[in-house]
């Protein structure tokens, strides 16, 4: 019975990325920008006036990237490239791969977006839940509509309002960056704590923007869940406050959270773009932004696609843990 | 054991302050049983919940004293309150359907209890405790590791009396504990309470609406009417000399099977005009329903197995199926109303197949076939207003034209069923009792002059002094206005009384049909049986049950009752049941 359902479940997500990765491939074929010329452009810009041949170059690199080939060839070359994950060569950035620009970004991403994700989720959710049950805390009730107005302001705002008065005015944080010039890229503390200090700023920008979507999503399935009749016997049991908070009204509250939480994983690389560019972040976010300047087909594709299976994995991986979380959702042993 | 003197219970509200309960004095002794029966908002649960110190904001205790033992619990602190619940009194909440946490299993709901009130148990200990409270409720033990949605009605209101008593309390309290369930499971489910009030010797006070269940349970009586007690004494007394004339009014609203009947004995008018044709006005041929089962799943659940009939409408009719939760019959009703599709078999409406009707047919279908539901808080949309529900049909089918014309016939709806037009017309549902929503309903439905009505458990959710009241409205839809009727209902008593035809569904099969006088006043398949034995009666001298042991009866009628082959009875001119090869 499960392995039907893990084999359904399965084939769901193959055809899910293979027409995400469909649109992924039309969608830029779409500009009338060509990549090739915009790096021959710039190589001519770069060098002595008539050494190159522009006509000859162009279709030199139009046969060295498959861009001669029909367009449905083409297609079928990007399918079977994404499905072996083998990424091609970046246009602009010939002859570095693409899978290795992504290596190198996506740490940086991931590290930001899912820690400051995950802290806005906890703080967020936590503060939410209280706000409904310590009522007597006129602190909490004060923090509701503070967290309203953080929610509305644009992240990158945020971003560039801690820029200006923590970073530049008081000089506590570095203004931007993923780590300092000077510093050596090594796997030591020194290094570490660098790197720390640089993504306290963008982390918190993050945090501050989305800890209200978390606190208010939380408070609402709160005052629902505290009109559940279990709750009404929960209290009847002269079960311990804790408890009943914990056990009782949270684990239940905080399940369609979780659901939101794995849809906002899947979403963190879109989410980033804004935040490292305000930050000067070197994460997938910026190499994405630049792919897209000079319509990088290949380094698009390949970034996109890294979403596309971030996305249909985080929800695979909801999809087997949510059972263990919501007993109602289990399929029943045959 | 429990004293509660001059206790008052305050709702402050917008125009003063509502007294809840008033100047209540209840006296309990050890190991004895009492039920507070009253209609919703006489206070009852109220009384119950100041007892628990359970009372919501804003309301408030402001005067009497409880006393449990020599405990004074207004008294206590709250951790000592805390303490106090479930280990000395526990209560049952109503609505124990959703009553447990959907994401713990059962035993470690009862495992909370008795560490929060014991300290740490050691997990074996824990265990058995728990397997024992179980098995005390009669449920087996397996049951103890599964999730409530895993469980039926019956076994989670079980599942709550295991927790409610596993820690052996003084007091237990069990507020209207069987009021979803059907008359079988209801009885299974008392039983069980009794017997493991009995075990532990603790007394009960069960609160509820039903005359008869007091009756069969409680040993002395609180009559509760506007937070005031009218009347108390031992049950015996009571309903032989019932003095208020509302305690009266509630044993009268007891419907019995047999004896007179509690509604006007008019023989039904001719049909005036209400149907076409030659065609019977319902058919179902060969008619089934499956539920579920796809190509991965395994086989589907039958719902109705193959069942044939037709009502012929030109002499209207009240039909009665009856049976208990899962037996098929309301799946029976809503493929009447078109919104499920029969699996085999076809569904005739004056003589056209429901399935193959073009989109405006399905439409003039509506009109023509109306529906009550059970549930009167879930049937109107919150957001409009009384008026605008109203209205919505007789635009929707042109009916009436202009505002002006509009608002008569709703007035007129309204009075049809007894309510007054300008009192409700500008509200909103919810601030209607639950007795006028249900009104409204049936005035709703009345509104398009339908020729056939399908009224699921019209009444199963509102309390026994209204359920006369309106169970006559639908009665006078008969008569007056020749609607034929499809009642649907788990209440055999109230079917013996407003039917022309009653069929007993079983498992989805029909064990028995024919005239209400026959079968029910005269049952003859074991399952027919079990149903009306389960009744319980508002007669004190009568045995509930035919067996001192409901589980036993049970089990040895619905043995009986799968192997015996369905009964019918003597015919019924308007209405032929044909047996489904």
């Amino acid at each position: 019975m499960y392995l039907i359902y893990l084999t359904k479940r399965l084939v769901m997500l193959f055809l899910v990325v293979v027409t995400a990765a469909t649109l992924n491939f039309f969608i830029p074929r779409l500009s009338d920008k060509s990549p090739v010329l915009e790096k021959i452009t710039e190589m001519s810009e770069s060098s002595a006036p008539g050494s190159v041949n522009m006509q000859e170059l162009l279709v030199i690199f139009n046969e060295r990237f498959g861009l001669d080939k029909p367009l449905l060839q083409q297609y079928f070359d990007y399918l079977g490239d994404m499905l072996t994950l083998d990424l091609n060569y970046s246009i602009t950035s010939y002859p570095t791969r693409v899978a290795d620009m992504i290596l190198a970004a996506l740490p940086w991403t991931l590290g930001l977006m899912v820690t400051s994700t995950l802290i806005a989720f906890l703080v967020g959710s936590v503060l939410g839940a209280l706000t409904v049950w310590r009522k007597d805390l006129k602190l909490l009730q004060f923090f509701v509509p503070v967290v309203m107005v953080f929610s509305a302001i644009p992240f990158y705002l945020i971003g560039l309002i801690l820029i200006y008065f923590v970073a530049y005015r008081g000089g506590y944080f570095p203004i931007g960056g993923g780590y300092s010039l000077t510093a050596f890229p090594a796997w030591d503390w020194e290094f570490a704590s660098d790197v720390l200090y640089h993504s306290i700023l963008p982390g918190t920008s993050i945090v501050i923007a989305s800890i209200g979507i978390w606190a208010l999503g939380m408070r609402g399935m709160m005052v629902t869940v505290q009109g559940e009749d279990y709750m009404n016997f929960a209290e009847a049991k002269g079960l311990k406050s804790r408890r009943v908070f914990l056990r009782y009204a949270v684990r239940n509250a905080v399940l369609p959270q979780v659901t939101q939480l794995a849809l906002f994983m899947g979403q963190l690389v879109t989410g980033a773009i804004l935040v490292e560019i305000v930050f000067g972040y070197p994460g997938m976010g910026s190499l994405l932004l630049q792919a897209v300047d000079y319509l990088d087909y290949y380094t698009i594709y390949g970034i996109v696609f890294v979403l596309i299976l971030a996305v249909a994995v985080s929800m695979l991986i909801l999809d087997l843990i949510y059972p263990l979380l919501d007993p109602r959702t289990r399929h029943h042993r045959a | 054991m429990l004293a509660i003197k001059d206790l008052c219970v305050d709702f402050p509200v917008m125009t003063g302050i509502v007294h809840a309960v008033a100047d209540v004095d209840i006296s309990i002794g050890s190991g004895k049983r009492v039920g507070f029966v009253g209609e919703s908002g006489s206070g009852k649960t109220t009384t119950a919940l100041a007892v628990m110190r359970m009372i919501k904001k804003p309301g408030e205790v402001s005067k009497g004293q409880i006393l449990l033992g020599e405990t004074d619990i207004l008294a206590l602190s709250s951790e000592e309150m805390r303490q106090t619940r479930l280990r000395r009194i526990s209560y049952i909440p109503q609505g124990a359907m959703n009553s447990l946490n959907p994401v713990m299993r059962i035993e470690q709901q009862i495992w909370d209890g008795i560490v929060d009130h014991e300290g740490a148990v050691s997990r074996s200990e824990l265990k058995r405790r728990s397997d024992e409270a179980i098995e005390g409720v009669g449920l087996p033990a397996r049951v103890a590791r599964m999730f409530p949605h895993e469980l039926s009605g019956g076994m989670k209101q079980r599942a709550c009396i295991a927790i409610a008593t596993a820690l052996k309390p003084e007091l237990i309290i069990a507020d209207e504990p069987t009021s979803a369930l059907d008359v079988i499971t209801q009885r299974q489910v008392m039983e069980t309470l009794e017997n493991a009030q009995e075990a532990i010797g603790s007394a009960l006070i069960l609160i509820g609406h039903d005359m008869g269940l007091m009756a069969q349970c409680v040993d002395e009586l609180m009559v509760m009417k506007d937070g005031r007690i009218v009347e108390r004494g031992a049950i015996r007394d009571i309903f032989k000399y019932p003095e208020h004339p509302y305690t009266r009014q509630l044993i009268a609203s007891v419907p019995s099977i047999g004896g007179e009947s509690f509604l006007p004995n008019v023989s039904a008018t001719t049909a005036n005009g209400q149907k076409q044709g030659d065609a019977p006005l319902l058919e179902f041929d060969g008619v089934s329903k499956v539920y579920g089962g796809g190509f991965f799943s395994k086989k589907g659940n039958t719902a109705l197995y193959p069942v044939s009939f037709a009502l012929d409408g030109s002499r209207p009719m009240i039909i009665s199926i009856v049976g208990q939760s899962g037996s098929g019959k309301s799946t029976m009703g809503s493929l009447m109303l078109g919104f499920n599709r029969a699996t085999t078999g076809v569904v005739r409406f004056e003589g056209r197949d429901m399935a193959i009707m073009k989109r405006h047919e399905v439409k003039g279908l509506r009109r023509h076939i109306q529906a009550v539901f059970q549930d009167p808080y879930g049937a109107f949309n919150p957001y409009y207003r009384v008026e605008r529900a109203l209205s919505l049909p007789l635009r929707r089918f042109g009916i009436a034209q202009g505002a002006a014309e509009i608002r008569e016939r709703c007035a007129e709806a309204c009075l049809g069923v007894g309510l007054d037009p300008a009192r409700i017309i500008g509200r909103f549902p919810h601030e209607l009792s639950g007795g006028q929503r249900q009104r409204l309903m049936v005035a709703r439905a009345l509104m398009l002059s339908p020729k056939l009505l399908v009224a699921d458990e019209p009444v199963s959710m509102v309390d026994a002094s209204l359920r006369a009241s309106i169970l006559k409205n639908l009665y006078d839809l008969k008569d007056k206005h020749g609607i034929s009727i499809v009642y649907i209902t788990h209440d055999l008593a109230t079917a013996y009384h407003v039917s022309d035809f009653v069929i007993v569904l079983h498992e989805g099969h029909v064990a028995e049909a024919g005239a209400p006088k026959e079968v029910i006043g005269d049952p003859q398949h074991p399952y027919t049986r079990l149903l009306i034995n389960s009744i319980p009666w508002p007669d004190v001298d009568r045995q509930w049950g035919t067996s001192a042991s409901a589980r036993e009866e049970t089990a040895r009628l619905m043995k009986d009752a799968r192997d015996h082959p369905p009964v019918d009875r003597s015919a019924v001119p308007g209405f032929v049941l044909a047996r489904a090869s």
